[in-house]
């Protein structure tokens, strides 16, 4: 259980996906169709076989989601990005995540900016030391995945980048 | 007492940690890696973080993640298990510097224990019997020879940064004194960074007995008895029982009465184990302290009925212990198998895979101490050690016809593990009638 938090309002991110799921495992349900102004999704869960003994194994996106989406902005569909150009920025630390490097500043970055491989993204804080954490590739900042002050662990995702552009 | 304990573990003692919390009401943070993301106790903390990739040292032994979950995840103390960073002093240091409890003893404690040749200075002062040997660390080569003479060959060269069976030699005469100091020390500086070495008496056919003991930090300490850990292959075990069969009572005690004193000396507190070996006079030595919860500690919770976990906590949260010496009974005989998942028919290679089908042994007087469940994947990145299978019945015999019906029982398809060698162990005489030394196990089953 990690502590992120999702961008309101779209349908498409990775955290509301996991909840349909997880959802649809909870209810046995093996087809879901959402629809919300001109954006879809699918779901549809694969037969899986029958466990016989112990406890059932921690629930993975076992959803096979189709390409019906139509997407505002990107759609990512499972727990990696399907699309090649939509990168993610993972934290390589432990820490608590700030978007900017002090209360009074703007933040580093928000959607829709460019940023080359050295740019700062925001900072991870841990045991009282700011570390900037760089974005690692060039492209365009399409989503901000966590919130100002959140707590992140390692690998987790914290920003979708757009490398086409 | 508590709120909130980040466990900085995995696996089978991690389970063990969050069981007693849970029990104590204590709320749980974990950490995992990433191949452990699947671990069915996570479901059991209230909070828990990724800290790395699979390999441990890029996870569980960064010790700046896993003080950075302990600040997130807000808590009061850290269980460090065993392995890992349980012995790391400076990581204890940083822990109570951070304002966090480390549930162990205190790390000035732990440094002067972890030099092997300091703790073995500190046993004699406290009147503990040690090993004939050099009177510290060696300086030369003709200080070594000379030693060597007095107390006779075969000597044994001990790295005094070593410890856990690592970074030793043994020697028969003088060429080959000077050609394994020179290695040893070598050895010693890649191993441990530190190529100090003394010489010991080297005991041939011993036995392996350690004390339990437990300190709280109002300086009360008391022991829980012994176990018997003499059956080893390369210096792991792979069954620890107790009490120490065959030992005369009066040497039982005094053992007991040492690791006591020894404790005190060290001005130690929380969890730890007094290590001896057993000579085939029933002279007993003392060989190193091992500062932190052990592996094999569900056999002592079986013969005297207490939670050495929760103990572990309460001690760590300012309680004085609840029992005197004169409360700690100990009733029949337990015994504990480590299952592996190594082929124990083909060299003990070890055998990392996804478990298949798992039925697990239960039972009067048995208990299975484990995180593996079927479809559970045995990662190649970690320690083999996938569980602990104990037994508790009132005499050895019993004991030992118990084991063998609960290996019987306990089916682990999927991978290889240990379990033919420790039913062949059970049935060989000389396990059952008490002739065992150190080397019977792989004097008896060779690679």
């Amino acid at each position: 259980m990690s502590n992120t938090s999702s961008n309101a309002g779209d349908i498409f991110e990775i955290r509301k996906i996991r909840r349909l799921v997880e959802l649809m495992n909870d209810h046995d349900l093996s087809e879901i169709d959402l629809q919300h102004a001109d954006t879809r999704i699918r779901l549809r869960r694969r037969s899986e076989p029958v466990v016989v003994s112990a406890p059932p194994p921690a629930p993975v996106a076992s959803s096979v989601p189709l390409q019906d989406a139509r997407p505002s902005g990107e759609a990512t569909a499972g727990p990696a990005a399907d699309d090649e150009h939509v990168h993610q920025i993972t934290s390589p630390m432990v820490g608590t995540f700030y978007t900017a490097s002090s209360p009074d500043t703007p933040p580093y970055v928000k959607v829709g900016d460019h940023v080359g491989t050295d740019t700062t993204v925001c900072i991870v804080e841990a045991m009282k030391v700011f570390n900037e954490i760089p974005a690692g590739v060039s492209g365009k900042i399409i989503a901000v995945l966590i919130d100002n002050g959140e707590p992140v662990e390692y690998g987790q995702p914290l920003f979708k980048v757009d490398t086409r552009n | 007492m508590f709120k909130r304990i980040l466990i900085a573990n995995r696996g089978e003692i991690a389970l063990r940690i969050i069981r007693a919390c849970r029990e104590l009401g204590i709320e749980t943070v974990a950490i995992y890696s990433e191949a452990d993301r699947d671990a069915a106790y996570l479901r059991f903390v209230d909070e828990a973080y990724c800290v790395g990739p699979p390999a441990s040292m890029d996870s569980y032994l960064k010790i700046d993640r896993v003080i950075s979950v302990a600040e997130i995840g807000n808590v009061q103390a850290i269980h460090p298990g065993y392995g890992f960073l349980s012995e790391n002093a400076h990581f204890a240091e940083i822990c109570r510097s951070c304002n966090i409890e480390f549930i162990g003893p205190p790390h000035e404690a732990m440094l002067r224990l972890g030099d092997k040749n300091e703790a073995r200075r500190m046993a004699r002062e406290a009147g503990v019997p040690t090993v004939p040997g050099s009177d510290g660390l060696i300086d030369n080569e003709e200080q070594a020879l000379k030693i060597a003479h007095q107390i006779g060959f075969p000597v044994l060269i001990k790295a005094t940064a070593g410890g856990g069976g690592r970074g030793m030699r043994v020697a028969s005469n003088d060429l080959a004194l000077k050609s394994s100091i020179q290695q040893a020390q070598a050895e010693a500086a890649a191993a441990f960074g530190n190529s100090n070495v003394y010489l010991e008496k080297f005991i041939e056919h011993p036995r392996h007995v350690e004390v339990q003991i437990l300190a709280d930090q109002q300086g009360n300490v008391v022991h829980l008895w012994e176990r018997d850990c003499t059956i080893q292959r390369r210096h792991q075990k792979l069954l620890e029982e107790s009490p120490a069969p065959f030992l005369d009572d009066a040497v039982r005690q005094a053992m007991c009465d040492a690791a006591v004193r020894m404790v005190k000396a060290a001005g130690y507190y929380n969890a730890g184990t007094v290590e001896f070996i057993v000579d085939r006079e029933g002279n007993f030595y003392f060989i190193e302290v091992n500062a932190r919860i052990q592996v094999e500690h569900p056999v002592t919770e079986m013969v005297t009925g207490m939670d050495l976990i929760k103990s572990q906590i309460l001690i760590a949260s300012g309680n004085p212990l609840s029992v005197s010496q004169q409360d700690i009974r100990h009733t029949g005989a337990a015994i504990e198998c480590r299952i592996n998942a190594e082929d124990s028919r083909a060299n003990f290679v070890p055998s990392p895979g996804r478990i298949e089908h798992l039925f697990t042994p239960d039972g009067p007087g048995v208990r299975f101490d484990s995180h593996i469940y079927s479809g559970y994947y045995v990662s190649p990145h970690y320690d083999s050690l996938i569980g602990k299978l104990i037994v508790h019945q009132p005499t050895r015999r019993e004991a030992i016809h118990c084991m063998v019906r609960a290996l019987e029982e306990l089916d682990i398809k999927g991978i290889k593990t240990t379990n033919p060698v420790l039913l062949d162990i059970l049935d060989h005489a000389a396990f059952v009638e008490g002739r065992v030394d150190t080397t019977f196990v792989e004097r008896t089953w060779p690679g």
